[in-house]
């Protein structure tokens, strides 16, 4: 699934983007960075590139619009107006060159410029995203620092196990138990979408930034804040829970790794308190694998909010790129993956130069 | 206000009013009809608007584009149409024009009435309507729907308020049926472009709306806001609400809750059989139901079938023998009630009930002449044309174009057909856009497909199956079928048009080129203080009797 | 004297005799979940009262979303099938899954590990860039795409395992693929190599001895992780509506999607029995794979009262801390 154990694997593994180190190496930070700048290209060439004949194996926009109700002939005659049948290859290169030109074009199901359509789903999966992380952030490092205070005890393995069985639970199975028992029994929280008709007609009127609780506060319209709010409790818990286990898994077995480091041992020898101990020496070290994951997070977690998107009607990317696949949109697919792409090589970009800043080993 | 959900919006709505307002003004800026833009919004006194959820998507809103009905679900409100059908009736009558009529077998005139408008002021008249079918034919959209006009010429205009459309045959008795539907809505020549799709942005912007509403807020495919439209002047009654806003869902259940808590007031399109069950036992809601036009069934491929014309034992009569068996074992009654509780209900013939000529040719013919199934009858039928049983018969549905019942639907026509013993069924299903190249490639010997008329007239359930060249490609032909399904698009007598459409289904009944299963009714679910909900034959859920 | 040494060394048993504490019951738990898992999977036909496709016995249609009942223990669902009977069955389609996938993504990214890592060059250079772009993409998106190129044909049991096994694989290769990578890259400068050459055997063979038995530590530990993601994959797919139709398989995601309506609707057993089902699935298999990484790892390893070697504990810890670096080569 999307929030993956990628980082427990990545306890075992290593923190994956560190790839091609012999590009770096003997370099010094500007190289380093200049050479990681440069790796963000081939990335997301690949996955375009991969999409691109992935979506192409799996038929045309006509026959998933049309297919039940022409005549094979005139689907054909359809299909080749529209080019799509085509030698892939010309189709890829004239793909590629209009990439190039950053001309994502118009959607081919329903005529909406690619760059809007980003624009527009892209905020929504970035305010669901933003809440979920601020959730999981609340949740996951206080805990998992308490269980690694509490190390082997049994506060530790019932945090241990509560964030696997969150890791556990399927997304939309927990969305829709979330949304029978907070919304249908108890009328807390309302069901889906992210906000109310009147309150989504009143931002969208003012052609606002698209992250509602920002055009929300901005309106200066306590009602359109509490609306907004209120609608994003629900799916940013469910996301946030999921990770918020990831996160706690993640500090846990971090903090417990530096702990038992020699100076820790030191410390604990002079005296300093177990709870000091973890507060302020296990801490700081265990910072650089947690940047790492966060940052890798940021990608999963777009994973995961297609699910929590489409449980919650929270119109963002992942719930357009469900929607624009079942009717073969080429365009709009290869446009909503392209900036995926770029979100996670950028965030790996990132994390790799934080990660070099905290610690100079990394770069050689 | 009536219930507690609605207070809690109370004073949402407060606020809602006020930069209702700014946008009226915004709108009405670059026109001289600040009377339509500011229609709705500034006699909210009439009612607050009227919420209505759905799960069907638009397209585009340029009719040129779609070829959908969450399309014209929206088309239908805000763009005006020459004819249409009134409300429970299913003739055709002038909507927007004043007379519609054919002037000679293959001339259609229409006159409009002087002084029309568009909702932003720009003059209505016969050389808009020219413009909007020549750019449909012109821009011939791979996702729009052009291919309904096949029978159109030329469109001339002798004058400002007369369109003559001239037509390829004579007497075409389905064209006015075709101007209510998809090709049939008319734009304004000065705002749409003649030779591409007009985005949607710069239709609302350039308000080029001449339909009962116009849309004075749009939220692609999240929420649209439709104001009433003084200048629309055609046959249907002004807007009785306030305003409509439709708000988009994509789960089914979501929708449901929605209406259940009163966050929308009217659902229409679709939920699922479970959905309705359950809110008809509901007492915060009543449930609407109105005829469908939607029909589910199974097709037989000639070639492919057992014993069919490219199969090693081809055998006309063995083959017949096999696609009466299979009618006389499907349990209609059963289907309609295990997977659809309802919402669906048996079909015995090719039109479905409340089309004039709709018959029930199937059900004497089949089963035990009742509508149900015996089993007896189909072995015999078997036994007497040689057929060797069990008969191993390949099934294909699809899981995700009809609805998500469909699995359900043909997991039991399954197991109807092999409790007998007399069938070995091998059920499949594939994908939809794999399935739509696969069926015309003769790959499924009998397969699922399902039909949402293009218009609303009975011949809509016959063209496009029966005759020789047909969309199926089943390779079905019978040249009296085809003779008399001509025959009966350009009867100009009502009473002998329709016995010929009874008698092409009783021949196809005959055949069993396919195999009628269902029709779906049309349901919309409402909240208790909603009045005016019109579910008829037009299949279209007009919002503007609409009251709360 | 081998004997126990080769028992001892084998993934989950050498742990389970490694663990102590508290450990050791998240790893017994573990161990239990997933055995009663994989003996409803091997059992299915035995312990499931009817077929996963069986819509009526001798009395009749069973009906659909009739409540529980004694013919019925956990009633029947919307399209009229034994709720129990299909989450029993549902056990083996995720195992079939789970075993598809980690067979093929363990194979072949072992295979592409050490070839990758043997050449070199700009071989290399480009598995390392594709496998990382890959791996950095979200895992969802890339099966739901994967899963529409290749159900294209028609869905049976196979294919719908194949579909969603293959998808599934498309984003773990990369996972062992740098495991072994690494590993061989490592392995490749040792002078042993040089020696074996030298005296003529085949360095593909001892290369690929060396690299299993150094990564012994490390790839068990992805295996169940990823046999844990495996299930939640499959159950996302079949809720996206990409899964495995019920007449040709029982998936519990599926289910669960057409339970939907249910649950809205006040049915409870529809969408409980299988959503339990996934949890406690990947509840045992996430419980086995954490206990493991936890004891792979002598840092996080629960100390026992008499410990190991200090020299022990370094050699052990000594490849982990080293990829915990950010460190490949």
């Amino acid at each position: 699934m999307s929030t993956t154990p990628d980082v427990a694997a990545a306890a075992v593994s290593e923190p994956p983007p560190a790839l091609a180190p012999q590009a770096a190496r003997g370099g010094g930070f500007g190289r380093y960075v200049l050479v990681r700048l440069l790796l963000m290209i081939p990335t997301v060439l690949i996955l375009v590139t991969l999409v691109f004949f992935l979506i192409r194996l799996t038929g045309d926009p006509i026959t998933a619009a049309l297919g039940g109700r022409l005549p094979a002939d005139q689907l054909a005659e359809r299909i080749h107006e529209a080019g799509y049948d085509r030698p892939l290859l010309v189709q890829y290169l004239e793909y590629l060159g209009q990439i190039l030109r950053f001309d994502f074009g118009s959607t081919i199901t329903d005529n909406q410029p690619v760059m809007t359509v980003l624009a527009e789903y892209g905020a929504a999966t970035l305010e669901l995203v933003t809440y979920a992380l601020v959730v999981a952030f609340l949740i996951g490092i206080p805990f998992g620092l308490v269980a690694a205070a509490n190390r082997d005890r049994w506060p530790d393995a019932a945090l241990r196990v509560g964030a696997i069985f969150f890791y556990a639970t399927p997304v939309f199975f927990a969305g829709l138990v979330a949304k029978l028992v907070f919304s249908v029994w108890l009328g807390w929280f309302p069901v889906s979408g992210r906000a109310g008709v009147r309150t989504e007609l009143a931002l969208g009127r003012d052609g606002g930034t698209g992250i509602y609780l920002i055009d929300a506060i901005r309106s200066g319209n306590s009602d359109y804040v509490w609306d907004v709010l209120s609608h994003a409790v629900l799916p940013a818990m469910t996301l946030g829970l999921l990770t918020a286990g990831i996160f706690l898994r993640l500090v846990r077995t971090n903090v417990i790794g530096t702990h038992n480091m020699p100076y820790i041992d030191a410390a604990r020898s002079r005296g300093v308190s177990e709870s000091r101990l973890i507060r302020t020496h296990a801490y700081r070290p265990a910072l650089i694998p947690i940047i790492t994951v966060v940052g890798l997070q940021i990608a999963l977690m777009l994973g995961g909010a297609v699910l929590t998107e489409t449980t919650f009607e929270w119109q963002g990317l992942g719930f357009q790129l469900a929607k624009y696949l079942q009717a073969r949109d080429f365009v709009a697919v290869q446009g909503i993956v392209a900036l995926i792409a770029i979100i996670v090589a950028v965030a790996n970009f990132i994390v790799d130069i934080i990660a070099a800043l905290i610690d100079p080993r990394v770069r050689y | 206000m009536r219930n507690q959900s609605h207070l809690r919006r109370a004073a949402v709505v407060a606020g809602f009013a006020a930069s209702a307002l700014t946008l009226a003004a915004c709108s009405g800026g670059d026109s001289d009809a600040d009377a339509s833009g500011s229609a709705g919004t500034g006699d909210t006194g009439s009612g607050e608007p009227i919420i209505v959820g759905t799960t069907d998507k638009v397209t585009t809103l340029d009719p040129a584009g779609s070829y959908d009905n969450g399309s014209l679900a929206v088309q239908t409100q805000v763009f005006p149409y020459l004819v249409n059908t009134d409300y429970n009736s299913t003739d055709v009558v002038p909507d927007l024009a004043e007379t519609a009529e054919f002037t000679s077998p293959t001339e259609y005139t229409v006159t409009l009435p002087e002084g029309l408008t568009w909702a932003n002021g720009n003059a209505l008249t016969s050389s808009d309507v020219k413009f909007s079918f020549d750019r449909n034919l012109a821009i011939a959209d791979p996702n729009g729907a052009s291919s309904l006009l096949y029978n159109l010429d030329s469109v001339e205009t002798p004058d400002e308020t007369t369109v003559v459309f001239h037509l390829k045959t004579a007497d075409d008795q389905v064209f006015p049926f075709i101007l209510t539907s998809f090709p049939g809505a008319i734009v304004d020549e000065e705002v749409f472009a003649a030779d591409a799709i007009t985005p949607d942005a710069d239709i609302v912007a350039a308000n080029a709306f001449g339909g009962p509403y116009t849309i004075t807020a749009y939220d692609f495919n999240k929420t649209v806001e439709f104001t009433p439209n003084e200048a629309y002047q055609g046959l249907l009654a002004a807007p009785a609400n306030g305003g409509v806003i439709l708000s988009y869902f994509a789960e089914s259940s979501n929708l449901k809750l929605a209406v259940q808590e009163g966050d929308v007031d009217v659902a229409y399109r679709s939920l699922s059989a479970t959905d309705v069950e359950d809110l008809s036992g509901n007492d915060a809601v009543q449930v609407i139901n109105g005829p469908g036009g939607e029909i589910r069934y199974i097709v037989f491929n000639f070639d492919t079938q057992p014993y069919g014309a490219a199969t090693p034992e081809a055998d006309e009569a063995k083959a017949l023998a096999v696609r009466q068996a299979v009618a006389d074992l499907v349990d209609r009654d059963a289907i309609s009630e295990q997977v659809y509780k309802g919402t669906y209900t048996p079909l015995y013939s090719y039109v479905p009930e409340g089309f004039a000529g709709a018959t029930e040719s199937l059900k004497d013919l089949y089963g035990d002449g009742a509508g149900a199934p015996d089993a007896d009858k189909a072995a015999q039928t078997l036994a007497d044309a040689g057929v060797e049983t069990p008969v191993k018969l390949s099934l294909q549905y699809n899981p995700d174009h009809y609805g998500p019942s469909s699995g359900d639907e043909y997991a039991l026509v399954k197991s109807q057909l092999e409790a007998t013993g007399l069938f070995e069924v091998d059920l499949k299903s594939t994908e939809w856009v794999q399935y739509s190249e696969d069926r015309t490639a003769d790959v499924y010997p009998a397969y699922q497909l399902g039909w949402f008329p293009d218009y609303s007239d009975a011949d809509n359930y016959l063209t496009p199956f029966f005759l020789t060249e047909n969309f199926l490609g089943n390779h079905y032909s019978n040249p009296d079928v085809d003779e008399m399904i001509l025959n009966q698009a350009v009867t100009t007598d009502p009473a002998e048009r329709t016995a010929l459409i009874e008698q092409i289904q009783d021949t196809v009944a005959g055949d069993l080129s396919t195999l009628p299963l269902l029709q779906g009714a049309q349901v919309a679910v409402a909240g208790t203080g909603i009045e005016g909900v019109t579910l008829d034959a037009s299949f279209k859920f007009r919002f503007a009797p609409v009251t709360k | 004297m081998t004997k126990p040494r080769l028992l001892d060394r084998l993934p989950v048993v050498h742990q389970l005799r490694q663990a102590v504490g508290l450990q050791r019951g998240m790893l017994v738990a573990g161990l239990v979940l997933t055995g009663a898992f994989v003996v409803l999977a091997l059992l299915a036909p035995v312990l499931a009262p009817y077929g996963y496709s069986q819509l009526a016995d001798d009395a009749g249609n069973f009906g659909a979303q009739q409540p529980p009942s004694a013919e019925h223990w956990l009633g029947t669902t919307v399209g009229g099938y034994d709720v129990l009977s299909r989450v029993i069955w549902g056990a083996r389609t995720a195992l079939l899954v789970i075993i598809v996938a980690v067979l093929l993504s363990v194979f072949v990214g072992i295979l592409l590990g050490l070839v990758s890592g043997y050449l070199g060059g700009w071989v290399d250079r480009v598995l390392v860039v594709v496998a990382d772009a890959i791996y950095a993409f979200p895992t969802l998106l890339l099966a739901i795409v994967a899963a529409i190129a290749i159900s294209g044909g028609q869905s049976g049991m196979w294919s719908g395992v194949f579909a969603a096994a293959i998808s599934i694989t498309v984003v773990f290769i990369p996972q062992y693929f740098r495991v072994v990578r690494a590993e061989v890259v490592r392995v490749k400068s040792e002078a042993f190599i040089e020696s074996a050459q030298v005296i003529g055997a085949s360095t593909w063979r001892i290369m690929f001895r060396h690299v299993l038995r150094n990564s012994t530590r490390t790839l068990p530990v992805i295996v169940t992780l990823n046999a844990a993601e495996a299930v939640l994959t499959l159950a996302a797919l079949g809720f996206l509506g990409l899964g495995i139709e019920p007449t040709s398989a029982a998936e519990w995601g599926f289910d669960l999607n057409k339970s939907i309506s249910d649950v809205a609707a006040g049915i409870w057993w529809t969408a409980v029995p299988p959503g339990v089902a996934i949890i406690l699935a990947v509840l045992g298999i996430t419980l086995i794979g954490e206990s493991m990484n936890d004891l792979a790892d002598p840092r996080l390893r629960a100390r026992r009262r008499g410990k190991g070697t200090p020299a022990d504990a370094v050699a052990q810890s000594e490849p982990v801390a080293r990829e915990e670096m950010g460190e490949v080569q």
